[in-house]
């Protein structure tokens, strides 16, 4: 298990309890899991993911991430439609593990996209993770 | 909830990037930085050394210790070795479990005659004291001491087709060392616990060498004194560098046990009756009869039992699993529950081709296509209330995701832990 110190927590993302990371990308939002949870849940083999066009609310499982170790849900950050899935994990699920920043699950059209500045900074997230 | 205990690797684990987790009482590795599933596959294509020193060893001495394994484990110690069923003997062991007098299963163990009267018992993690004290219980006037070494002794595997390969750089007279090993014998010894013949690391310190394992794959299991421990572990990894061993964790020993259709004591087997499971081979029953060749603890609970549950091994049509807790619910193809899921686990090493459930160490004559990549296959055990026909479908679910896995004879094939010895070094 690696420190928290040996983990990636960049700022230009915000993050959830859940560990999973939002970053806006002009009017649409991508959406992963961080550093932390990809550390956490060990080889990543499958991802589950919604169709394109599916709506979702905040905090509405929207897929799973299924590792070695367990099947995980995935929880929605904010409310939006889904705009794209990254199909590249269905082949290489362990891109997750590799590059979890670079590795977006899904991309979302937000309904509210105030809700972003709900989220958590990477310093909260780190407070968090620090209990 | 008890002190987390470790072994002796423990700070070894940390320093290596390992992802730990408790199992039993002990704070353990699940993975180290290669991930489960590279480690996985060095067991099925090179080697890998798992550090078990947190299952326990017990001793039983005296003219008594036959006697008392005969009553309370399963195995029939006087008819158990190969097609002849011959005597077990000294550098011999046997796979068996201790039941309760009701049928049900305190704990699976391995079972070594080191001696005339002089026996080595293998239990799970946390198990040494209980077994020690059922074994006590029911020692009644004979004559044996027995001795809990939980914690004593420093335990290792190192599985996997190159196993051999990797411990003959290691042994002093490796050649005679490990000439003619059969699968399930053992040599060398350790702390008192000494088989007839003697066995050395070049550096001259005593090892007990035992050709079983875990995984369904061909290797060792390796004890020495506590104080050796750090250093052959060392020894081992230095040996197998160049051979693509890999230190691996829990989660690759759970998939790999899973996939050669292991059982996982308290969990595949545990507080129910020891019936209707793949593992019959553990009781002594007489060739085609509802028998047993000896009386012991449990027998009569087994021989009344009617039909009750099945355990049955599954495997999945791909890789997608569930989490087993207490909302995962077996049903039939109608949606009716009719059990619950043991073990739910990934075997990483094996894929479908059509019909057929092929590993990466499938030979291609028989049957693994040129460019196979294995993408793993959802495995384990279930518990139902019939019994079902291998090829019967079932469901398994947690209340929102579905899996169709089929009821299987056996799971990962072309195993190699089986092989001659002279064809593995």
């Amino acid at each position: 298990m690696k420190e928290l110190s040996e983990l990636d927590f960049p700022e230009t993302v915000r993050y959830t309890e859940d560990h999973e990371w939002a970053a806006v990308d002009g009017d649409t939002v991508r959406i992963g899991v961080s550093d932390y949870a990809q550390d956490q849940l060990g080889d990543i083999v499958y991802v589950e993911m919604p169709e394109v066009g599916d709506m979702f609310e905040k905090g509405d499982e929207f897929g799973t991430l299924e590792s070695v170790k367990a099947v995980s849900e995935l929880y929605l950050p904010m409310a939006g439609e889904v705009v794209a899935v990254n199909d590249a994990l269905l082949e290489t699920p362990e891109l997750i593990n590799q590059e979890p920043y670079g590795s977006w699950i899904i991309e979302i059209r937000p309904t509210d996209p105030a809700e972003y500045e709900e989220l958590m900074n990477a310093e909260d997230y780190v407070d968090m993770l620090r209990g | 909830m008890d002190e987390l205990r470790t072994t002796r690797l423990h700070a070894w684990h940390l320093e290596n990037g390992a992802n730990m987790a408790r199992f039993g009482l002990y704070d353990m590795p699940l993975w180290y930085p290669a991930g489960a599933k590279a480690e996985h596959l060095a067991v099925i294509e090179s080697a890998g050394i798992f550090d078990t020193s947190h299952m326990a060893v017990i001793g039983l001495q005296g003219e008594g210790a036959r006697g008392l394994l005969q009553f309370c484990f399963t195995k029939d110690l006087d008819r158990c070795l190969g097609k002849e069923k011959s005597p077990l003997v000294s550098g011999r062991c046997v796979y068996g479990v201790f039941l309760q007098p009701d049928g049900t299963v305190i704990d699976d163990a391995i079972v070594y005659q080191l001696g005339v009267n002089d026996y080595m018992v293998v239990v799970n993690a946390g198990m040494g004291g209980i077994v020690a004290e059922h074994l006590g219980l029911h020692k009644g006037g004979a004559s044996l001491t027995i001795i809990d070494y939980t914690d004593k002794l420093g335990k290792m595997d190192i599985q996997g087709p190159l196993a051999g390969k990797i411990l003959k750089k290691i042994l002093r007279n490796a050649d005679d060392a490990l000439a003619g090993m059969v699968y399930f014998s053992c040599r060398g010894g350790c702390d008192g616990l000494q088989t007839p013949t003697a066995v050395a690391l070049l550096d001259g310190s005593p090892i007990l060498v035992s050709r079983t394992g875990y995984t369904g794959e061909f290797g060792f299991e390796l004890f020495v004194a506590g104080e050796n421990f750090v250093s052959l572990w060392q020894m081992v990894l230095a040996a197998g560098e160049d051979l693509g061993l890999l230190p691996c964790g829990l989660a690759a020993r759970d998939s790999l046990r899973a996939g050669a259709a292991l059982p996982l004591s308290h969990q595949d087997i545990g507080p129910w009756l020891f019936a209707n499971n793949p593992w019959q081979f553990a009781l002594p029953w007489q060739e085609g009869e509802r028998v047993f060749s000896k009386d012991f603890l449990g027998a009569a609970a087994l021989l009344a039992a009617t039909d009750g549950e099945h355990t049955l091994p599954f495997a999945g049509f791909d890789l997608r699993k569930i989490t087993v807790g207490k909302d995962t619910f077996v049903t039939d193809l109608q949606g009716d529950t009719i059990g619950q899921v043991l073990t739910c686990a990934t075997d990483m090493a094996i894929g479908r081709v059509g019909g057929m459930i092929v590993s990466a160490a499938t030979p291609a004559a028989e049957g693994r296509p040129e460019d196979f990549k294995p993408r793993g296959l959802s495995c384990g055990f279930v518990k139902v209330r019939k019994s079902l026909a291998v090829g019967e479908l079932v469901i398994l679910t947690d209340g929102k995701r579905e899996i169709k896995v089929e009821i299987r004879q056996d799971i990962r094939p072309h195993r190699s832990a089986r092989r001659p010895i002279t064809a593995m070094l």
